[in-house]
């Protein structure tokens, strides 16, 4: 029971406040204790003066009661203290019970496919708790009741699988808006500063999953997925605007037509991508660069990326097409946008934009030359860069930063020098998954770029990190790790051992298979909501028949299931032994239809000596009858044949006694 | 023993909770449009929905017979021995026999094997004297799960006797004179020779009759008693009894019975439409409770 009520707590450790499941683990250890001495709370004023602390302290923790946190805060410090009291076997299946609703809140904080595994383990042990608990003192405590759960869990799966497929999903309109119980740290904010991404870097949690539904395999070269494009200029800050506006439409056409001119798409083909992005509170939606149609639920913002209408609380899939042609035209209010500048740039910056310009106007010309100038100019690469205070600090005094610090400083320089710019936030690379032929970005993968308009080409994609950083474009999660080694940035040995770890075949091989599994079960069983069960009945030709038909036609099923199990279960336990006796009181009743009816006090012998008397013309069957049946019953030992040959007889008697 | 073939599920007290827990993930998953949730819904639903054939299979083959109760006197316990049978080829846990008629007095057995039996003894409280049928009894379990309770109907033809309850004085009445004493009686009192008893020695009788050998074991003096010295049969006589309540008539009665019996003095006993001829011994002593127990004031008035 107490590892049973363990499991349910791993999802609570990570979003409540850390003295909620810690003060669980202690009322459980202290149950412990207390039990094999005897020990029970028993006063009242104890119990309720426990209880006012609780719920003071979480409430003090929280804030308020309403949002969800608090909610299952309560009801883990509540079963905590439940725990400590529980004595009787009805506070026993209390608990129980309540470690069920236990699995339900582990479910609201989060849904991965780990907490999904340790939520199912927590509810089979909670079923061998139930099951043990009812078994009384019989003997073998542990290896009887999981096999008995197990039993039930295997006998169970056929019918949570016709439940989960078939079973109507009522919507009473009941919808229960939650407050966002995550803060939206996850992913980026709409504000590019220094540090934003830094304190991603380190996180690997994912991001987003994404198939390639249309070519199977994954594009070659670097895969930048595009997030987010900000336009407002702060210096070494830059922002998103707060409502992306919708990007006019009447554009699109003018991408098709100008595939043929661009020298850029005539080697660029359209990527199909099915994208399962992990739920992050706030609204941006990835694609690889760049999104050329809306999908549902979303809008292609003006700067070519998608932005969610509602926030993404939850995980969601959707299919995408990119393409790396660009726009061949930028209206002036576009234009007056991407050249815009704060005006407390320093003099020292202008002038270094300003240098570039007056070498050579070109915009490719200053474009190397601003890229020259991060190369040669001692600048490096790094996680840990430290805040700066403004531009200059960047440029000329420390030169240590992130991809953030280099997209910002390169996109500001260049519309310095005139040349129309944006930064864009996403994320860059990502590990492909062999054995489920996606590839997984993590929140570690985040990254940042520049966008320039060059006039023949369009927006164009430049990234002054690979400048400083040659290698970073192709990066993935262990090469990653490795240059954080390089640059000396983690403790070396650690990582190095780790680094080895991640790199051998069967940990590579053992990823793989779990990522697989947790993007099936992220990808088939999460996204089987309601509007998609529609579908499927619809597909299967059930759909229209209405909900209650349905849930009829359920039951129905479930309890033809119910009902075989049952006479399964009946004919492996029904007695052996019984069999000869079944056999001869089936002799007795045919001899009873010819008319000689056993006396219940009658012995065999007795019975067939009256039996042969009656019915002289099958005598010596009847007395081959009786005494095979009283060897069978009362021999210690009987030939191998013998039942086999007592069935015959009996089975025959009847038969021939009939011509 | 008949017994219903099939058993019946019933919901426990534990389902409603679980209906409670279900409405909850209902309500949680339809609100969210969850298919985690939907998932543990559905599952908790499935393992309940599984766990009933597996209560009502834990009943299959399994028999219960009722044995004869001893009798008691009223205000006393009922011991009434059963045996359960397990017939099957696994092992059945959790098997309740409940006594309906009988305030559901419920005695459980946590687990009995394959093909083996199990004796239980219900304990229940004896109320009113009499002759009481057990006419049927229940085989429960709610193994697994306890969300659901497996019951089969026992009917079952099994008695007991409770006699009254012991009340009133415990001095015997005195009254071996009047027309009960017949001449086969005196004949006892005279006779002077049959070995009745022991009692305890009161300082400065007769040593004569003292049991030396019992004595010589290291046991208390004793007096051996011979039928010629009591005092007599006894005639308990239900008539002369001045109590106007008739069960404080039999209440008294069964206590002089026992403490007749006690002391080994022959006694006999009266009541409407019955008379009972003096004698000690427990078949007497049983006979003589029995019809005390039995006895029905109603008949007799109506005669």
């Amino acid at each position: 029971m107490a590892a049973a009520l363990v499991f349910t707590l791993p999802p609570f450790f990570d979003s409540l406040a850390i003295w909620v499941p810690s003060l669980f683990l202690l009322s459980l250890g202290l149950k412990f204790w207390m039990e094999p001495r005897g020990y029970r709370l028993r006063s009242i004023v104890l119990k309720l003066i426990l209880v006012a602390t609780a719920i003071t302290a979480a409430l003090i923790t929280y804030g308020s009661a309403s949002n969800i946190e608090a909610g299952i805060s309560l009801l883990v410090i509540l079963m905590s203290l439940k725990i400590l009291e529980a004595h009787t076997a009805r506070e026993f299946r209390v608990m129980v019970l309540i470690g069920w609703v236990l699995c339900l809140c582990g479910l609201f904080l989060s849904q991965d496919f780990t907490t999904a595994l340790c939520l199912l383990f927590a509810f089979a042990l909670l079923t061998v708790a139930l099951v043990q608990f009812h078994r009384g003192a019989a003997p073998g405590a542990v290896w009887p009741p999981v096999r008995t759960t197990c039993n039930l869990l295997l006998q169970a799966l056929p019918l949570v699988v016709l439940f989960f497929l078939v079973f109507p999903r009522i919507n009473a309109g009941l919808r229960l808006e939650l407050r966002p119980f995550r803060s939206t740290n996850i992913g980026f904010s709409d504000k590019l500063s220094p540090g934003k991404i830094t304190a991603l870097a380190n996180s690997s949690d994912i991001a987003f999953r994404a198939e390639f539904p249309g070519s199977g395999t994954r594009p070659l070269g670097p895969m930048y997925w595009r997030g987010v494009v900000m336009w407002r200029c702060d210096g070494i800050e830059w922002r998103a605007p707060y409502e992306p506006r919708p990007k006019p439409m009447s554009n699109t056409p003018d991408v098709a037509a100008s595939r043929g001119l661009s020298v850029q798409s005539s080697n660029a083909r359209e990527i199909q991508q099915r994208i399962t992005l992990a739920p992050h509170g706030a609204r941006w939606m990835f694609a690889l660069d760049r999104p050329i149609k809306s999908v549902r639920g979303a809008m292609l913002a003006r700067g070519d990326y998608l932005w969610s209408i509602p926030p993404i609380r939850k995980s969601r899939q959707y299919d995408v097409v990119s393409s790396e042609i660009s726009d061949k035209e930028l209206t002036a209010k576009e234009r007056a946008d991407s050249l815009e500048v704060p005006a407390s740039i320093s003099p020292a910056v202008r002038d270094l934009a300003y240098s570039w310009t007056s070498q050579n106007p070109d915009p490719r010309s200053v474009i190397s030359n601003a890229l020259r100038f991060f190369r040669t100019q001692g600048f490096s690469y790094s996680l840990t860069p430290g805040g700066y205070e403004d531009l200059d600090e960047f440029l000329f005094h420390r030169r240590v930063g992130f991809c953030e610090h280099y997209a910002a400083s390169f996109a500001t320089l260049m519309r310095l020098a005139g040349i129309p710019a944006r930064v864009v936030v996403g994320y860059l690379g990502g590990e492909y998954n062999e054995l489920g032929h996606f590839i997984l970005v993590r929140q570690a993968d985040a990254h940042a770029w520049c966008e320039v308009w060059l006039p023949e080409n369009g927006w164009t994609r430049v990234d002054p990190t690979s400048a400083v950083a040659p290698g970073r474009a192709s990066l993935d999660l262990t090469s990653f790790l490795e240059t954080n080694i390089a640059s000396g940035q983690m403790g070396v040995r650690r990582n190095a051992w780790i680094a080895g770890l991640l790199r051998s075949g069967v940990v590579t091989n053992v990823r793989f298979v779990w990522q697989t599994l947790s993007y099936e079960w992220d990808t088939r069983l999460l996204a089987f909501d309601a509007d998609v069960q529609d579908v499927f009945l619809a597909s299967m030709g059930i759909g229209s028949s209405g909900p209650l038909f349905l849930i009829v036609e359920i039951l129905l099923v479930a309890i033809a299931l119910l009902a075989i199990y049952f006479a399964w279960m009946q004919r492996r336990t029904r007695s052996r032994l019984d069999r000869v006796k079944a056999l001869y009181e089936y002799f007795c009743q045919k001899i009873a239809r010819l008319g000689v009816r056993r006396d219940p006090c009658e012995g065999p012998l007795d019975f067939a000596r009256r039996a042969a008397q009656s019915l002289p013309n099958e005598s010596s069957r009847i007395r081959q009858i009786a005494d095979a049946y009283i060897l069978l019953r009362y021999a210690p030992q009987t030939a191998p044949g013998m039942l086999d040959r007592f069935t015959k007889e009996v089975n025959a008697f009847g038969k021939r006694a009939r011509y | 023993m008949k017994a219903a073939k099939f058993p019946l599920a019933y919901p426990t007290a534990g389902f409603g909770a679980l209906l409670f827990v279900l409405g909850a993930m209902w309500y949680a998953a339809s609100s969210q449009n969850s298919a985690a949730i939907y998932l543990l819904l559905f599952m908790l639903v499935s393992v309940f929905l599984v766990s009933i054939p597996h209560t009502l299979i834990n009943l299959a083959s399994v028999k219960l017979t009722v044995e004869s109760a001893k009798p008691t006197f009223a205000g006393d316990e009922v011991c009434l021995p059963v045996e359960i049978m397990n017939n099957s080829r696994a092992t059945r846990y959790g098997i309740e026999v409940v006594l309906p008629e009988a305030d559901k007095t419920r005695e459980r057995v946590d687990y009995i094997p394959r093909e083996s039996a199990a004796r239980l003894t219900l304990r229940f409280p004896a109320r009113h004297r009499g002759e009481h049928k057990i006419a049927k009894l229940d085989l429960t379990s709610c193994y697994p799960l306890g969300f659901m309770r497996a019951s089969k109907r026992i009917a079952s033809n099994q008695t007991y006797i409770v006699y009254p309850k012991p009340a009133g004085s415990s001095q015997l009445p005195t009254n071996h004179s009047s027309r009960f004493v017949d001449s086969r009686a005196e004949q006892d009192i005279g006779s002077g020779d049959d070995f009745a008893g022991v009692r305890d020695y009161v300082p400065g009788e007769s040593q004569r009759h003292i049991d030396w050998k019992a004595v010589a074991r290291g046991q208390p003096l004793m007096m051996k008693e011979f039928a010629a010295e009591t005092k007599g049969a006894v005639r308990l006589d239900f008539f002369e009894l001045r109590f106007t309540d008739t069960e404080e008539k039999l209440s008294q009665l069964t206590l002089w019975v026992i403490e007749a019996e006690r002391v080994r003095r022959p006694y006999g006993l009266r009541l409407p439409g019955l008379e009972i001829s003096p004698a000690v011994g427990q078949m007497h002593f049983h006979r003589c409770l029995r019809a005390l127990s039995l006895f029905r004031q109603k008949e007799h008035d109506a005669k």
